[in-house]
């Protein structure tokens, strides 16, 4: 029986650099490839501001690998011999709609587990920084030396309602990356529009609603916060894809329209940026936790 | 028929003598429209309207006066076009309501059915406007009512109501003040009025022919390939394929041998096909035909003169090539499109809707539209054009975006014939169409999408640069005949010679604070310098504003804008 987690995530979880230090938290890198042999590790050698001059400049629209089953083995390895006896490796994922990576980690944690390793997979079923503030509630609650139950319970209600949306500049990018899944709808349309994604429960992308300017996608986004979580407190992420005074005014959009208890504000790294494109903005929401 | 009643045949005739007078003045009644603008015009749709009730009254042979008058309600509602042809509609089949199946009518039955058509048209219209055909009927109506009282003589009494009639239609202008201003008289009271006088005629005795020189040719094919086209959903089914237009001269000598009667050779050429129309006037004879055989429409019309024009032309190529070019995607195949060929079976949501041109028809197509008719400013499509796109669909719950104003009415009375659940959206432009259009998503219940449709029409701000089709002054503007005006909802501007400088006047008041996009739709005369000059114009001016330009290829308006 665990007497402790140990918490691991992917670098799509797009968490600030400072956090990750302070809560002890293992980032495995996803990489991302410019032409045929450009290869950098995400949040590694290739800082989402570089990536996104990086993609200005490419003729030729960057593509996205996942870490392989090896490369968790590596970490997941060190990582038990570097912790003290009894310690759950607890380590949390993008959708295993959009990304390969779940599955790589699960082939990685199925092998190790013969060897007698605890390992524990999840599939978030979310991406960005909704998976970050998963995470991130999460690692608090451990350095805080909250009790694995008490995290399982809360791992749960954070898997259960923790929401993305998405607001992006174009469908371009979802499309020519195959992770456009139900917004495919939208292509057919000639005219311009912002359309607001989230994900399904499943976690596959679908159009929540197509709105034509930035100001109305900001109203409405208030609109669906409110409808959703009413008077309840929530925990806020924001990713943004250099969008930075887009960023602040969905913040105080969410601030005026529903109890906002902390914001987590990052930048969209580069494999979910090559996915949603410049000018991509994601908010997260989860329920505050009950004390 | 005797002095004191009215039975079927009786009834028969003064509807087509009422339906005949009308088609003699519609241009009369079209030179009475306000705006001065290229426009669904009211005496084009009220003959056409009418002219699909007599089609349907010419069915019935021997008839009581109950089922005449049903029968050519029944014609008229399915023919009306434009909201004048609806209110006229809706007057008959007030009319008719009383009637039931009386075998004739007294003056005191035809005075209650003057007074139910009353009622019904004013139950139909939302908000009825006094000073309009509405104010006409009425007045007319009372006459009736009071002429009935002490007179038993049927044309005593329609004589009392067209003289009133008359009477109301001048007052119109003291009613609506814009009449007074541009110095007409209702259009679409002028309509009645004339329909009035030729029920009357027939009551006299006096015959009105269908005056040739009057009735346009060219209206009268163009309404019958327009509802061709909507009909007809493959090349095979076309029974006649070849669209047969003749002009003949009479000649003196041979008329000698072969009299030419026109209702005789009607009956002559209805033998040979469809969608038939026989024009002649003292010199020349215009046949339209639908035929198999051509060459036998040539001989037969040969008979009586000289063949001046002809025009053969093949439909089932003709459909066959329409059809492919549009079907095929504008730009690349998307996956949409062709998902949607797929789902046309049995689906629970559809929208039907109603522009002209290229780029405008694919904007919608983008948006999801099932069915785009083609119509709008020119051409307003009939309440059967509207039920028959609706039944294409074959979908559970149809949406009706009718994107102009004068077609509202006509989609609003295709929703009630029709067996579907039908909503119609009132979009009263095409910017309002595709604001609405926007907003729907095939996912939501029906109450959602409606409730997002109608706010999504009104996020928007229309605007429309056209020219004027004749002098006038109206809200302050002294506009000239070929002056564009800018037209920002339903108000005038702006107004000039200068094409860029009245649409950038109508940017101005379009334009508000919180405008965040402005798109322009390119029409099918719209040069390109006229359009970047615009473009450079609007993002010089307003900083936050971002221009989205399509090439609408609308017909008449140069430019259509929205702002939101």
């Amino acid at each position: 029986m665990a007497t402790k987690w140990k918490i691991i995530t992917d670098s799509t979880a797009d968490l600030p650099e400072e956090l990750v230090k302070e809560l002890d938290i293992t980032v495995v890198p996803l990489k991302v490839i410019f032409g045929q042999e450009e290869t950098f590790y995400d949040r590694i050698n290739l800082m989402p501001e570089e990536f996104y001059e990086k993609l200005r400049e490419a003729d030729q629209m960057p593509t996205t690998s996942q870490p392989s089953p090896h490369e968790f083995e590596t970490v997941y390895r060190k990582l038990h011999e570097e912790s003290e006896a009894g310690t759950k490796l607890v380590s949390l994922h993008l959708s295993s709609q959009l990304s390969g990576t779940y599955q790589a980690a699960q082939i990685a944690a199925d092998q190790l587990s013969e060897e007698g390793l605890d390992i524990k997979v999840v599939d978030t079923k979310r991406a960005s920084c909704a998976v970050g503030i998963i995470v991130k509630e999460l690692a608090q609650m451990v350095q805080a030396g909250v009790s694995p139950s008490t995290c399982e319970e809360r791992l749960q209600e954070l898997l259960e309602k923790t929401e993305v949306y998405f607001i992006v500049d174009t469908l371009e990018f979802l499309q020519k990356n195959g992770r456009i899944g139900k917004a495919s709808a939208l292509l057919g349309s000639l005219l311009k529009m912002k359309p607001i994604l989230s994900l399904t429960a499943d976690g596959e992308v679908y159009p929540l609603e197509k709105v034509r300017g930035r100001k109305k996608a900001l109203q409405r986004l208030g609109e669906i916060l409110r409808e959703k979580y009413g008077t309840q407190p929530v925990e806020t992420a924001i990713s943004h894809a250099e969008v930075f005074e887009q960023a602040d005014s969905v913040l105080a959009t969410a601030k005026e329209n529903v109890e906002v208890v902390s914001v987590m504000k990052s930048s969209i790294g580069p494999v979910i940026g090559a996915h949603v494109g410049p000018g991509a903005l994601a908010i997260a929401v989860a329920p505050a936790k009950n004390n | 028929m005797t002095e004191t009643t009215v039975d079927g045949s009786m009834l028969r005739s003064m509807f087509i003598q009422g339906a005949n007078n009308l088609g003699n003045n519609v241009d009369r009644v079209d030179a009475l429209n306000v705006f001065p603008v290229p426009d669904g015009d009211t005496g084009t749709n009220m003959n056409l309207t009418v002219v699909s009730g007599v089609k349907e009254i010419q069915q019935l042979h021997s008839a009581n006066a109950g089922q005449v008058a049903k029968s050519f309600s029944k014609g008229l509602l399915m023919g009306a076009r434009g909201n004048s042809g609806v209110i006229l509609s809706q007057l008959f089949r007030g009319f008719s309501k009383p009637l039931a199946d009386a075998n004739e009518l007294d003056s005191k039955q035809l005075a209650k059915a003057f007074e139910t058509s009353v009622d019904t048209a004013y139950q139909a219209v939302m908000k009825p406007v006094e000073g309009t055909i509405l104010t006409v009927a009425k007045d007319a109506a009372k006459a009736a009512k009071k002429a009935a009282k002490k007179e038993t003589s049927i044309k005593e009494m329609l004589h009392a109501v067209v003289a009133e009639a008359n009477a109301s239609l001048e007052r119109t202008p003291d009613l609506l003040p814009v009449l007074k201003e541009v110095g007409v008289v209702d259009s679409g009271g002028q309509g009645l009025v004339h329909v009035y006088e030729g029920m009357l005629a027939a009551a006299r005795g006096e015959e009105v022919t269908e005056a040739s020189s009057q009735l346009s040719m060219d209206e009268h094919v163009q309404l019958t390939h327009h509802q061709n086209a909507q009909s007809q959903l493959s090349a095979e089914d076309i029974e006649f394929g070849y669209c047969t237009e003749v002009m003949v001269r009479f000649e003196d000598s041979k008329l000698e041998q072969h009299p030419y009667n026109e209702e005789g050779f009607r009956e002559e050429l209805g033998q040979y096909g469809d969608s038939l129309l026989v024009v002649s006037d003292e010199d020349l004879l215009k046949i339209h035909i639908h035929a198999e055989e051509p060459g036998e429409i040539l001989s037969l019309s040969q008979r009586f003169g000289e063949l001046v024009n002809i025009k053969i032309e093949n439909m089932r190529e003709q459909h066959s090539a329409l059809t492919g070019e549009k079907a095929a995607p504008a730009a690349k195949p998307s996956p949409v499109a062709e998902k949607a060929e797929q789902v046309k079976e049995q689906k629970p949501f559809a929208v039907v809707t109603v522009a002209m041109g290229d780029g405008i028809y694919d904007l919608f197509k983008g948006l999801g539209a099932d069915v785009v008719i083609e119509g709008g400013q020119t051409m307003n499509p009939s309440t059967e054009d509207i039920v028959r796109a609706i039944q294409e669909t074959n979908a559970e719950q149809v949406f009706v975006l009718p994107n102009n104003g004068n077609i509202v009415m006509a989609a609003e009375q295709a929703a009630e014939v029709s067996e579907q659940q039908v909503q119609v959206i009132a979009t009263k432009s095409v910017p309002q169409g595709l604001a609405a259009m926007f907003a729907f998503e095939p996912e939501r219940t029906t109450a959602e999408n409606e409730e997002a449709m109608k706010e999504g029409l009104t996020l928007v701000t229309t605007g429309q640069v056209t020219h004027a089709v004749r002098d006038t002054t109206i809200e302050g503007h002294s506009i000239k005949e070929g002056d564009f005006m800018g037209i920002c909802e339903s108000e005038i501007v702006s107004s000039g010679q200068s094409v860029t400088d009245v649409a950038e006047r109508l940017v101005q008041a379009m334009v508000q604070e919180d405008t965040e996009i402005v798109t322009i739709l390119t029409g099918a005369d719209a040069k390109e310098e006229n359009t970047s000059y615009l473009v450079d114009y609007i993002e010089k001016e307003y900083d936050d504003v971002e221009v989205e330009v399509h090439a609408g290829k609308q017909p008449l308006y140069d430019y259509i804008l929205a702002s939101e």
